[in-house]
């Protein structure tokens, strides 16, 4: 091989060149390493979004891609099924209920956990429990101690004479609802406290001293420094929670299937009804999609919040 | 024109051929009937029957989809008849079981993804939800029927979509009442009661003396919901629609009676749970909290054979009577060949093997009498004569005379994509359910109105 189809050492560099420089500006780079979670956002999050954006407009059934409708499909569910108002309303009782119970035990949860006592990593493990078992296995077990014949907490209620013959947990719409929030909390309550604690534990001791020093009370330092400093974790929390809680699918599911007579349907349970038993995509996509706007504002309101914490 | 064009346009004429094949041979292929079963005329048997059926290609793998049966020695007759006639031909039958609540999302995710098991059994009123996914199967049947007479009407119906048939007849799941004869007794009820008023007559007797009442489900269990509550309203004279299809009729003076009977049932101690699903009340049966509920023959069958601890003292009865006569509503399930198989005639031959009256006698026998056959001639099998407890759900299925009784949900309207909408939402069973909790029968009817015009009056 001849030395004349060898390229120069200088020629070598220039080539080089721009490969070093590619790697070394930031923003191509950024879009480079950006780009393989952005196909994958793309392939699992915003294509299946466009597709039941445009179900929810058509008549399409299992199977087959049907004719565009316009907002027929939310048209005729605003005002004719009773059923997908009503689970409008289970899902704001449901959502809030929880969040709420969920935020005020988590928090209890949090501040108790980051105190110093004896099996204290071993209480941690063992209170991520609920958070960590299947949600149907968890949903089964509940459903059995919900049981009208074979209720646990039923029988407890009787043999200690605090009722005469245990509560109807599934069986009337109020109890069945409230069977629903009592399961969630006691599953999404730990991730709230474990987050909590998570935010705790990163608060300057000395502000706590300092406070002390400065003779603030217990209920003192947790109001204008435990919460504060908690803020953008409780922000974040509260999101997540509130989104997922919205979707909630498979404790509902399991627990009431929306008995008794459709009365405890969530939007999730109601779509899954129309669009996979019934067969009616267009209509199940739209009501899954009905909260979208909703969802929207709360996401873009914390959001915002957030950015003002920084 | 595309290749599926082309193999549409192949598999069309392969079709045409073999229709016409078998009706110029239809008197060679009552011969090859009488002659032996399916399997040897898969195996060069006479060329007219061959010619009339799908042959199984060697070297074929192909899956089934169904539930698990309640008794699970017919799910292992089932994998040996697959083993068997994999073997006989030289290919895979794979056979795959899973829930009956799971089998609907599994069905709905192949459809929408074109993709799947060759092979799905069809619960209920599926083939007219998932009409494009099947094939059409109508020279199958026509073979079978040559063979086994009439297809019972219900499976019939579900079957036939716009006069083709798109699913192979399997099996109908008789629903009955299965009652403890000692509790009864002691409650000098000396038999199962003939009527709907009777029946109230006799819960309050035996609730009062055993404190273990009869009970059913009014929720949301997608099997004994339905067997329930369409038969009494129908008892009463009550319609959801009317038989066009179209016309909602749901309030009624008849609904309204049989809302009344359900209350009135109610308050003399039979007891309706808006809460259970289909396994609740065996579950309470076996454990001794009932006395009575309406079910599949599992009941019967799991004491008989696995618990032992009410097979002597339990019974079973048909459905009673209302003003407007005896209806009975059973769990009706059928194979689709899909039309994604690319071993459909592979698939169709292995139906029609399960079909074949030696094959399906011995499926039968497994399930002690769980199911019951779908064609004339399999009605009177050797099972029902085993057991003359189990009489009572072959009578759910045939009248005394032989001949094919029942109802499906959304009568008497054909089925349809609406009446199996009203189905899985439960209309029927959430109105009785609100009027037993409320005492409110007009609202009840009003809310199931508006729920049946707002299905069958969807975009």
């Amino acid at each position: 091989m001849s030395t004349a189809t060898q390229p120069a050492p200088a020629e070598r560099a220039a080539f080089r060149r721009p490969r070093i420089r590619f790697f070394g500006q930031e923003a191509p780079l950024g879009y480079l390493l950006l780009a393989p979670t952005l196909c994958m956002l793309l392939a699992f999050l915003a294509y299946p979004f466009v597709v039941g954006l445009w179900l929810s407009v058509t008549d399409s059934e299992v199977g087959a891609i049907g004719r565009f409708v316009g907002l027929g499909n939310y048209r005729h569910e605003f005002l004719h099924d009773r059923v997908f108002l009503s689970s409008i309303s289970n899902t704001f009782v449901y959502t809030a209920a929880t969040t709420v119970f969920k935020l005020v035990l988590g928090l209890v949860m949090a501040v108790l956990l980051n105190q110093a006592f004896p099996l204290q990593r071993f209480v941690r493990a063992a209170l991520l429990l609920p958070f960590i078992v299947p949600t149907v296995l968890s949903t089964l077990a509940w459903r059995w101690m919900f049981d009208p014949t074979f209720s646990v907490i039923n029988w407890v209620l009787a043999r200690s004479g605090l009722a005469a013959h245990g509560v109807n947990w599934l069986g009337t719409p109020q109890t069945a609802m409230a069977s629903l929030i009592i399961v969630n909390v006691w599953r999404g309550a730990p991730f709230y406290g474990i987050s909590f604690l998570a935010g705790l534990q990163v608060i300057p001791i000395e502000l706590y001293e300092a406070a002390r020093v400065d003779g603030g009370t217990r209920w003192q330092q947790f109001l204008r420094i435990t919460l504060p400093m908690l803020r953008p974790v409780l922000l974040v929390v509260l999101l997540l929670s509130t989104i997922l809680t919205f979707a909630d699918f498979q404790l509902p599911f399991v627990l009431t299937n929306g008995a008794p007579y459709s009365s405890s349907h969530l939007l999730a349970t109601w779509a899954y009804a129309q669009a996979i038993q019934g067969g009616a995509m267009g209509i199940g996509a739209a009501i899954s999609l009905v909260l979208f706007p909703v969802l929207s504002i709360v996401i873009a309101g914390v959001l915002i919040a957030l950015q003002r914490q920084d | 024109m595309g290749e599926g064009a082309i193999v549409g346009k192949r598999t069309q004429r392969r079709r045409r051929l073999t229709r016409r094949a078998f009706l110029q041979s239809a008197g060679a292929a009552t011969a090859a009937a009488a002659a032996g079963s399916v399997l040897a005329a898969f195996a060069g048997g006479t060329p007219a029957a061959a010619a009339a059926v799908p042959k199984p290609r060697a070297g074929a793998r192909i899956r089934l989809l169904q539930w698990n049966s309640f008794v699970r020695a017919a799910d292992n007759e089932l994998r040996r008849q697959a083993k068997e006639f994999g073997d006989a031909n030289g290919l895979v039958v794979e056979i795959e079981t899973v829930s009956g609540d799971q089998l609907q999302p599994r069905t709905v995710a192949a459809v929408a993804a074109g993709d799947g098991p060759d092979i799905i059994q069809m619960q209920y009123g599926w083939p007219h939800l998932y009409t494009s996914s099947t094939v059409n199967v109508d020279n199958e049947v026509a073979y079978l029927m040559q063979r086994l007479g009439k297809v019972h009407p219900v499976n019939e119906a579900y079957c036939k979509v716009g006069g083709h048939w798109r699913a192979i007849p399997y099996t109908q799941v008789p629903n009955a009442w299965s009652y403890r004869t000692d509790l009864f007794q002691k409650a000098g009820v000396t038999s199962f009661p003939k009527t709907w008023d009777e029946l109230i007559v006799a819960g309050k007797k035996v609730a009062d003396a055993t404190g273990k009442p009869i009970a059913q489900t009014v929720g949301h269990a997608y099997g004994d919901s339905l067997t329930m509550w369409n038969p009494v309203l129908w008892g009463f004279g009550g319609q959801e629609v009317d038989k066009d299809g179209k016309t909602v009729v749901i309030n009624s003076s008849e609904t309204e009676a049989a809302l009344r009977w359900a209350i009135r049932a109610q308050q003399n101690g039979i007891k309706w749970f808006p809460e259970w699903l289909d396994p609740d009340n065996n579950q309470a049966y076996h454990a001794d909290r009932i006395s009575a509920t309406l079910n599949g023959p599992s009941i019967y069958i799991r004491e008989v054979i696995e618990f032992k601890h009410f097979d002597q003292v339990t019974n079973n009865a048909p459905m009673p009577s209302g003003p407007k006569g005896s209806f009975t509503l059973n769990l009706i399930m059928n194979h689709a060949v899909m039309s994604w198989s690319k071993e459909q005639e592979t698939a169709k031959a292995f139906l029609l093997s399960l079909m074949e009256k030696g094959n399906y006698s011995k499926w039968l026998k497994a399930a002690r009498g769980y199911n019951h056959g779908p064609f004339e001639g399999l009605y009177d099998d050797p099972v029902w004569h085993y057991d003359l407890k189990l009489r009572a759900y072959r009578n759910v299925v045939i009248d005394s005379q032989g001949r094919p009784i029942g109802e499906w949900p959304g009568w008497p309207a054909a089925p349809s994509k609406q009446t199996s909408q009203s189905q899985t939402q439960f209309v029927v069973a959430d109105m009785f359910a609100k009027a037993v909790a409320t005492g409110d029968t007009k609202a009840a009817m009003n809310d199931a109105e508006a729920k049946l015009k707002a299905i069958f009056g969807a975009p």
